[in-house]
């Protein structure tokens, strides 16, 4: 009897203590965006310590007024949503049907051959891609242009959305398609009819992911475009850095947090997808 | 059966080889032949084959020394901290009581937060709010405890493990997420057996739950390795290279020297060389792991 109530009790202890441990680790995570965004709302000569963050004394929103108007905000935040848009559309009109039929090859060796090559490609370097990239399109007049970063952003896409779409379809038994097939569906229409309407988890997870990814994407775009197609990640950096960065804590912080915090709340609200997502491709079953 | 030999896969297939091709293919290519030519980006028409003569001065040259050092400091450095604090946040989450609850869920959502966060943002918060010596988050905790913090970002001692805690920090969440989920497929009979067999907490942690997972432990270690290894944004926003070279990853190598130098053969002979290192890292790794237990 005491064998096993002492443990309990020490479980029931314990268990404070990991929550506490939780708890703190939720802290790490998101102190730092809280300091920034508190950061935003206040007068930037003001910014003498953390705790005075906390207080009413210098409350202003005058940081974000400046981060619309001399920092242009809204014609960066068009950009970034044409980019991430047609980038997420693109990826996933190619990449999931080629997920489909790699999982319908009937030579493993193919297969596996191609799983290789995709796994290969989702480690490379960016900086791989950008240079050659940047030479062709100064080359064919595609700098500065949406069309080039949404390119370069396929190719950055591709590889992980191609994992992630293979890891849903895998899990389709072959029984139903053989049902359909039977009953007379073209390849297509069972890939269009059965299939797909199966995985619209993997694919609302993808698609997620995919935006996230995009909306984020710096190097790319810092290396292809030019102003006119600059997104938020890009415009931030070229805003702050032609100035005085120590003397304007409050704008960039306001710039910074109407950047991350739209992304933040988004993925809080769809954070069921991100997490069955990600786990769908790393961890079987 | 014969339902199966009547499908097309390569008709879906051949849209993406061939995009893939386009888009990945061609400038992977591309990298090698540039880095093979002394180009200028003001002389673009002016290119003329140098053979390995980039890849010679490049083994030369101290930058490129500093960086390869700096990129194995950096991409260890936050391999090792991601993988260990994502293994001990998994491991408290995944234990009895606390596994499975909607307070589990709802610390995952959280603990996706800088997952998300947009990197040049973090850089830039991290260099104003966080590791700022004088007023920043970092150095106000240590006052707490009667430390005086170091300069972090502007010190050359410092500055690296700054970088290195920052992109840790961004990358912990994905291990934290992959090892919860991998260490939920667990049976629960297993472990409750080994209770019964004296092997309960930390033991039961050490010599039952980590083993079974260490297939996940690697491909993670590997997905961070890699992306650690080409990280940009964060760098570039957090010290730009800096103080001195001292975070001068490859990445912002490429940069320096193709973009701001404007010397297009060595930028692409130190990416090409990158993406040799890479290859070599994921065959090692595949040689260890083999391919058929990734997940499918």
């Amino acid at each position: 009897m005491t064998a096993t109530r002492f443990p309990r009790m020490a479980e029931r202890g314990g268990l404070a203590l990991r929550y506490l441990f939780l708890i703190g680790w939720l802290a790490i995570c998101i102190a730092p965006v809280l300091v920034m965004v508190l950061g935003s709302l206040k007068d930037s000569s003001l910014f003498q310590s953390i705790p005075q963050l906390f207080s009413w004394d210098g409350f202003t929103w005058a940081n974000y007024e400046r981060s619309f108007r001399q920092g242009n905000y809204a014609h960066f935040l068009r950009n970034s949503m044409i980019i991430s848009f047609s980038a997420l559309f693109v990826v996933l009109v190619i990449c999931t049907p080629m997920a489909y039929g790699i999982t319908k090859l009937l030579s493993a060796r193919t297969r596996n051959l191609i799983v290789f090559s995709v796994l290969a490609t989702r480690f490379l370097p960016y900086v791989v891609l950008a240079l050659p990239m940047y030479l062709f399109f100064a080359r064919v007049g595609l700098t500065g242009t949406l069309v080039g970063v949404i390119l370069a952003h396929l190719a950055m896409q591709m590889p992980f959305i191609v994992w992630l779409m293979l890891g849903f379809f895998a899990s389709i038994p072959n029984e139903v398609e053989e049902a359909a097939v039977i009953d007379g569906a073209s390849p297509f229409g069972v890939f269009w009819r059965i299939c797909l309407p199966m995985v619209l988890p993997g694919l609302n997870a993808s698609a997620i992911l995919a935006f996230i990814i995009s909306y984020n994407e710096f190097l790319f775009a810092f290396f292809l475009a030019g102003y006119d197609a600059q997104p938020l990640t890009v415009g931030i950096t070229r805003f702050v850095g032609g100035a005085d960065v120590g003397a304007q804590y409050g704008v960039v912080a306001a710039y910074g947090t109407l950047i991350i915090l739209p992304i933040i709340v988004f993925a809080l609200v769809v954070n069921r997808y991100i997490v069955s997502g990600l786990t769908a491709g790393a961890v079987k079953g | 059966m014969s339902s199966r030999r009547n499908f097309k896969p390569w008709a879906f297939i051949l849209p993406g080889v061939i995009a893939g091709g386009v888009v990945l293919g061609v400038p992977v290519v591309q990298a090698f032949w540039t880095s093979l030519h002394r180009l200028r980006m003001y002389r673009m028409h002016d290119q003329v084959f140098v053979g390995l003569d980039n890849y010679a001065r490049l083994l030369q040259d101290p930058l490129f020394h500093l960086s390869v050092r700096s990129t194995v400091v950096f991409s260890f450095g936050c391999t090792i901290l991601s993988v260990i604090a994502g293994l001990a946040v998994a491991s408290v989450m995944s234990t009895r009581g606390i596994r499975g609850t909607s307070a589990a869920r709802f610390f995952m959502a959280f603990y996706l937060v800088p997952f998300v966060a947009t990197q040049v943002v973090v850089g830039m918060m991290g260099r104003l709010y966080v590791w700022e010596p004088e007023y920043g988050l970092v150095n106000f905790l240590l006052g707490l405890f009667g430390a005086d913090g170091p300069m972090w970002l502007i010190s050359r001692d410092t500055a690296m493990w700054a970088t290195i805690v920052t992109n840790a920090w961004r990358l912990t969440p994905l291990a934290v997420l992959i090892f919860y989920a991998a260490l939920a497929t667990i049976p629960e009979e297993l472990l409750e057996s080994a209770e019964v067999d004296g092997a309960g907490g930390w033991k039961a942690l050490a010599l039952i739950k980590l083993p079974l997972i260490r297939y996940h432990i690697g491909f993670i270690a590997l997905i961070q390795l890699t992306s650690a290894f080409r990280e940009f944004d964060t760098v570039f926003a957090l010290t730009g290279g800096g103080p001195g070279r001292t975070t001068n990853v490859l990445s912002l190598l490429v940069y320096n020297e193709g973009i701001s130098n404007s010397d297009m053969g060595m930028a692409n002979a130190i990416s090409f060389t990158m993406l040799i290192i890479v290859a070599v890292l994921s065959l090692v790794y595949m040689r260890l792991a083999r391919l058929g237990d990734l997940g499918n």
